[in-house]
């Protein structure tokens, strides 16, 4: 899948658009920035509650090109301003950290 | 490549707005030198939560990358607090790090050992008072920098 097609199939709410033509085919989840940093699989889309600037060292290091901030939430201003320098997509799913990554194992998206 | 390329950055103290930079900046260096992808991987691992180390610990110092044919070191040097009890600091889940830094998704007690467990060799020198220098290796087991 492409970074566009996931955010299609789960409607989210693009921030920042980056690369959608990036293919993901792995993801990752959780709120830990060393437990991403250490075993995210290179070019994950990371689902997370955390929304701070921080998300996006972690993303640009590990060429992660999708972060979805799930459960509603909504980027700092810092972030989003970050995302966009790194060309990281940016998005928000109204669903729970849960219902997201089910979803995206229904993509076929491995962990 | 040169023999010997080195690069070097100081990291600020409690600056969550920069963390990070140092360590894209050496990510950049090695991919630059044609360092093998999985090799920059460990080093970006190792450099981010060496640098994440130097911003919430030890109110800043610097992070330097030496890369030679046949290795690259990473070596984070703080004149912070020190650490008091490096077996302790060394197990999983053991972390100092206060409330607030925590919220955000650090201070998990993860940081040492990540970087222990992708490092080749792990040195640490630590002296309470005075500051830690952390020092770890990556081999270039085959041919590891495109030599042209």
């Amino acid at each position: 899948m492409t970074v566009s097609s996931l955010i299609e199939s789960l409607k989210l709410d693009v921030h920042n658009g980056g690369d959608g033509d990036r293919p993901v085919s792995h993801g990752v989840v959780g709120d830990l920035l060393s437990f991403v940093m250490g075993g995210a699989p290179e070019g994950a889309a990371w689902v997370t509650l955390q929304t701070h600037v921080n998300l996006a060292a972690v993303a640009v290091l590990k060429d992660i090109p999708l972060v979805i901030l799930a459960s509603g939430r909504t980027p700092d201003p810092e972030l989003l301003e970050r995302c966009r320098k790194e060309n990281i997509t940016l998005a928000t799913a109204i669903d729970s950290p849960f219902d997201v990554c089910g979803a995206l194992h229904d993509l076929g998206l491995k962990g | 490549m040169d023999s010997h390329y080195e690069v070097e950055f100081t990291v600020r103290g409690d600056d969550f707005l920069a963390a990070g930079e140092a360590s894209n900046q050496i990510k950049e260096t090695l991919i630059m030198l044609g360092v093998p992808s999985p090799i920059s991987r460990r080093a970006s691992i190792i450099t981010y939560e060496a640098e994440m180390n130097l911003v919430i610990h030890s109110g800043g110092g610097s992070l330097r990358a030496v890369i030679t044919p046949e290795k690259l070191t990473i070596q984070a040097t703080d004149r912070g607090p020190g650490i008091p009890d490096l077996h302790l600091a060394m197990r999983e889940g053991f972390s100092t790090a206060p409330d607030r830094v925590r919220e955000m998704g650090f201070g998990a007690g993860m940081g040492l050992p990540n970087i222990k467990r992708n490092s080749d060799s792990l040195e640490i020198e630590s002296e309470v008072g005075k500051g830690t220098t952390l020092t770890a290796t990556i081999f270039f087991h085959e041919g590891p920098v495109d030599r042209r």
